[in-house]
């Protein structure tokens, strides 16, 4: 910890040398050009609405006795151990004194609306003749499952380096790129058609990307920000939830228009009414239906598809800030993580009901969530932030819902990775010092901690090749580059450059539904 | 330049030769002070910054060395490398110059 303070020491001594030798130059630039600035700079992260996003909420109340120097320190020179970029030569020194001062004035703006006219307004279409698109892949590769996809932020979250990056996970090679202008945050592939991925931006836009010519064919903008995003078993419909405003739509997967939208809202486990934002979203390949959750109302919504207007089921009190989930048992089983009451809430899809709350670590976040196979028990696996004292990994028998053990690990956890043919499960260690450059690895026989790989950067979000013998990991923020190692014997064998990779998604989700479960277990839904 | 050459001497008294630069220390250096602006192999795609990866070491150690002794001009590069030693700026440049842009 003290090692820690004097880093963080040494860089305000720095920002401060910085921000008294740059003092000069005082024209202030308009109120409304500020806010335009703020949209093109900042909002993708920060939040149009003013509240915050991936990055931390800018406004006269949060901003409240903030000194101008420092804040315009961390504009110029970026923050240390987080994705924010150095405007230094990208804004004029006018143009951050300007929108810091915009900021310190300007109160959270109330969460905007965003209909389905706005969403059919945005509808791009790229390529008018999707029949025209070549039939099969025009690059070189013996099975499309074989597509690892990395969402490439760029280093300003917007701009050249923000794509969907495809690759060949048995070559290392780049075989794809499709430019997002803004970054890329979650790729999802058609279970029903392999051409087909879809990719959602930090901004909501959701393109509709052809795996086989590697391009964009259609993209609409579904809300402000959120990462909600799910494709159905029959790879018809996607549903895309929102943070930024409070509500959900179910696209058609083929032509991107928007059927029906859903107000998210209810009574949250403490009995208020609330309007929410939408937490994860998934298809399930044992039914025709959607799971959402709405993070502040701590409810699950299941949405029949096939049902003439997409009626809901809605289970309440699942947990406190409900946000992300995976699938387990042929996929009737959702196991849903809720970050205020450190639970995973096991929900049953079926009857459509709790099953039980399961201790999590603290503050969970399961990422794409893992389970694997163990001597005939199915055992999940579920990171968490760690803002406590416990540094766990939970491991839960997820026949029998019970705790099988928290592993020590060396820091908070955001997302585990395994496949049926590797060893171990990967954890990404998040603490913002060194351990952020690590990923452990966890012992799938002994449930210890095996070994730690120093990535570099700040490495997150690892995923196996489809076939399990690679290992990709993100070298995330100023780390530029995903690593490849060899998923039994550790070396590092490849590595592939691009700017701030974050999560990784393999197309062979789609064949074992989660990570870690053998491609047999798809089989049970059918 | 007397100045700096005389420091220069010594440091190669004090931290034996010059080519003993510890690129492991020079790694982490150059991600808390440099890589945020720089990156590791490239700088964005978007920054106005420079390209690091893949320079000539003695290049890179005369120049942050004189954005450090304020004989080469810059607002940012005055400050950023205002407070590097000898030793730290010789790690980085040989750090930079072993990466493969």
């Amino acid at each position: 910890m003290k090692k820690n303070r004097t880093k963080r020491l040494n860089q305000s001594l720095l920002a401060i040398s910085i921000a008294t030798l740059l003092s000069s130059g005082m024209a202030m630039a308009k109120s409304d050009n500020m806010h335009q600035l703020y949209e093109d700079n900042c909002a993708s992260c920060h939040g149009s609405d003013h509240g915050g996003y991936l990055a931390p909420a800018l406004n006269a109340e949060t901003l409240k006795g903030r000194s101008p120097t420092a804040l315009r320190t961390i504009v110029m020179a970026g923050s240390f151990d987080t994705l924010m970029p150095p405007f230094y030569g990208k804004l004029s020194d006018d143009e951050i004194r300007g929108v810091i001062k915009h900021l310190q004035a300007t109160p959270k703006q109330p969460n905007p609306a965003w209909t389905m006219d706005d969403m059919k307004k945005s509808l791009k279409v790229y390529v008018k003749d999707e029949a025209s698109l070549p039939d099969k892949p025009t690059y070189k590769i013996d099975n499309i499952d074989n597509l690892i996809g990395v969402a490439a932020r760029g280093k300003y979250g917007r701009g050249e380096g923000s794509r969907a990056i495809f690759i060949n996970s048995v070559t290392h090679q780049k075989v794809g790129e499709v430019p997002t202008e803004v970054a890329a945050h979650i790729i999802d592939f058609n279970p029903a058609n392999p051409r087909w991925a879809y990719v959602k931006t930090d901004t909501a836009e959701i393109f509709k990307v052809d795996l086989y010519s590697m391009q964009a064919t259609r993209s609409i903008k579904t809300g402000f920000n959120g990462p909600g995003m799910g494709v159905s078993r029959d790879g018809k419909y996607i549903m895309a939830g929102s943070f930024v405003p409070h509500n959900a739509v179910i696209l058609d997967a083929d032509t991107l228009e928007p059927l029906k939208t859903f107000e998210l809202e209810g009574i949250d486990p403490d009995g208020k009414m609330v309007s929410s934002d939408s937490g994860m979203i998934i298809g399930t390949p044992y039914a025709d239906i959607f799971a959402i959750a709405l993070e502040n109302a701590g409810q699950v919504w299941i949405v029949d598809y096939k049902k003439e207007g997409f009626p809901v089921t809605k289970i309440e009190n699942v947990g406190r800030h409900l946000h992300d989930a995976f699938l387990t048992h042929g996929g009737k089983k959702l196991m849903i993580a809720s970050y205020d009451d450190s639970i995973v809430a096991a929900i049953d899809l079926e009857k459509r009901e709790i099953i039980k709350k399961l201790p999590a670590g603290c503050v969970p976040h399961v990422g794409g969530g893992s389970a694997v196979v163990v001597d005939g028990r199915t055992l999940g696996f579920g990171t968490n932030f760690g803002d406590c004292d416990k540094m766990v990994v939970s491991v839960w028998d997820l026949d029998t819902m019970e705790v099988v053990k928290q592993i020590p690990v060396s820091g908070g956890t955001e997302s585990p990775a395994a496949h049926a043919n590797a060893p171990y499960v990967a954890v990404d260690i998040i603490s913002k010092d060194r351990r952020a450059r690590t990923v452990q690895l966890i012992d799938k026989k002994t449930l210890e901690v095996a070994k730690t790989l120093d990535v570099g950067g700040h490495a997150y979000f690892p995923e196996y090749s489809a076939d399990g013998k690679f290992l990709y990991i993100s070298a995330g923020y100023n780390g530029d580059e995903v690593v490849v190692y060899d998923s039994n014997t550790l070396q590092k064998v490849a590595s592939v450059p691009m700017e701030s990779p974050a999560g990784i998604f393999s197309r062979g989700r789609v064949k074992y539904m989660t990570r870690g479960l053998s491609p047999d277990e798809m089989e049970q839904s059918k | 330049m007397k100045l700096n050459y005389s420091m220069l001497v010594v440091g190669l008294l004090a931290g034996g030769s010059v080519q003993a630069a510890n690129l492991y220390a020079g790694q982490a250096k150059a991600a808390a002070v440099c890589s945020q602006c720089h990156g590791v192999r490239m700088p964005s795609a978007d920054a106005p910054f420079p390209p690091l990866g893949g320079r000539d070491p003695e290049y890179l150690k005369t120049a942050i060395k004189q954005y450090r002794d304020k004989t080469r001009v810059s607002d940012i590069m005055n400050a950023v490398a205002g407070s590097l030693t000898d030793k730290e700026i010789n790690d980085i440049a040989h750090y930079y110059g072993s990466v493969k842009p």
